[in-house]
């Protein structure tokens, strides 16, 4: 008990010195306050998945939800693509939810580069263990030379498969930054059209709510769809393969 | 298979809550103890990161991937899934009744114009018989009248071959008699009578 008061206190002390951003604590129960929504929701829409009909209006939203990301799985992707929507849902949910929660609170996971950094890393590690899976270690190292070189071109193939693995490593960084740019500069935008409106005791701001609520969908769609490019990236060989294969296998 | 899925999916979970709550641990302990100087510089440019948010939320979505999989996606999809096989079914049956119906129409109507053939057919054959039976009833009417004819042509001749016997007979005997008054003489009636017939007669042939 001792321990963890003394646990909470240092993490209280920790959010204080922090200036820029969410604490620790900070960011766990924003975290955990998302995911309470999400959950709720989740178990409200599961009561409604027993009728033939979905007449419950939750349960209809997140079966557009679905349709939409398994949609664009299997456009983007590829007929393999299904078995992506699971993880490219929770990705979908997890960012949009925290992206509506920041049009109403001033914190919110989606605005802390930390938490963006962390999907990031899983989405990205995901489409490196996909690729491994497809290709093999192997394969999908060397996927990185890019074609195949002979000569002193070889050279080339070398400096093509640096620059894919920092794109790899980049590709990380790219989708926080954008997610945490949008969402926190959406918070800077309303702070600062709100100041501008104080004299006259207009909140500005608000009128930004719109773009916001657009900046909450796109931004999930974004990071969701090129989480599903990069897959294709890496397992688009699959489905040529069988296709290779399939006549091979009739015979 | 599914209850291999289901045990391998189990195991899933346990890999990645077990990883994922490590995760969480460690990414405590580095946010609240490692102070690297990156991270520093970052916040002074005014990008605030911290390695140890960034850990522990792997550890989170590790398990929360799992969980929210098995938790409601997973239900969803399959009663998705399950709704959409299911409009398959009614679809594919329906398509199945309208096949049958379709096919039911076709007999029908080739029972229809099969029907109204043989009705026709029918037709023809009773009409085509009735105007045989007519001919036959014809030509026999016409061949009883013919024979009638013949029979009362017959009757005639008879009766007119008998009337004309009796009428020489008479004449015959008128002769006789007128004769026998003129000449007043008594002959041999059997011998006479034989005359007056032959002389009869070939008056008859030359007339």
């Amino acid at each position: 008990m001792g321990g963890l008061f003394t646990l909470g206190s240092s993490l209280i002390a920790e959010a204080e010195q922090t200036h820029e951003g969410l604490s620790y604590l900070g960011l766990w129960v924003n975290v955990l306050f998302v995911l309470a929504i999400l959950f709720g929701l989740m178990s409200y829409a599961k009561k409604g998945l027993n009728e033939r009909v979905f007449k419950n209006p939750i349960t209809q939203g997140f079966e557009q939800v679905y349709l939409f990301i398994e949609n664009m799985c299997v456009v983007i992707i590829g007929n393999h693509g299904r078995k992506y929507v699971p993880m490219v849902m929770v990705l979908w949910l997890v960012i949009f939810t925290g992206n509506i929660v920041a049009l109403f609170l001033g914190e919110s996971p989606t605005a802390d580069l930390s938490f963006n950094f962390a999907m990031a890393l899983i989405a990205v590690g995901y489409v490196q263990y996909e690729g491994v899976r497809a290709n093999g270690l192997f394969g999908h190292v060397k996927h990185f030379a890019g074609p195949k070189l002979g000569g002193v071109l070889v050279i080339i193939s070398g400096l093509i498969f640096v620059v894919e693995l920092i794109s790899e490593v980049l590709k990380n960084v790219s989708l926080s930054l954008r997610l945490f740019g949008n969402i926190h500069g959406g918070h800077v935008a309303v702070e600062s059209m709100n100041k501008l409106g104080e004299p006259i005791l207009v909140p500005y701001g608000m009128f930004l709510l719109p773009i916001k609520l657009l900046t909450c969908v796109v931004q999930a769609m974004i990071f969701t769809l090129l989480t599903c490019v990069y897959i294709s990236l890496v397992t688009h060989h699959e489905e040529g393969h069988g296709e290779r294969h399939a006549p091979a296998a009739a015979h | 298979m599914s209850t291999e899925r289901n045990s391998g999916g189990a195991a899933a979970v346990v890999v990645a809550t077990v990883i994922g709550i490590g995760l969480m641990m460690g990414g405590m302990y580095v946010s609240l103890n490692v102070h690297l100087g990156f991270v520093e510089a970052m916040n002074k440019s005014g990008i605030p990161f911290d390695p140890g948010k960034t850990v522990s939320m792997m550890g989170v979505l590790l398990i929360l991937f799992p969980v929210i999989r098995i938790f409601f996606i997973a239900p969803l999809a399959a009663a998705i899934g399950g709704r959409t096989s299911e409009l398959e079914r009614t679809f594919a049956e329906a398509e199945e009744l309208r096949g049958e119906m379709t096919k039911m129409r076709s007999e029908y109507e080739h029972r229809l114009v099969q029907t109204e053939a043989d009705a026709r057919e029918r037709i023809q054959a009773e009409i085509k018989k009735a105007q045989e039976l007519g001919q036959a009833l014809r030509a026999e009417a016409a061949s009883h009248a013919d024979e009638l004819r013949r029979k009362a042509e017959r009757e005639i001749e008879a009766e007119k071959n008998r009337v004309l016997t009796e009428l020489r007979l008479h004449v015959v005997n008128l002769s006789l008699g007128a004769t026998e008054k003129l000449l007043g003489e008594n002959m041999d009636s059997a011998t006479n009578r034989k005359l007056v017939q032959d002389f009869v007669d070939k008056a008859g042939a030359a007339r």
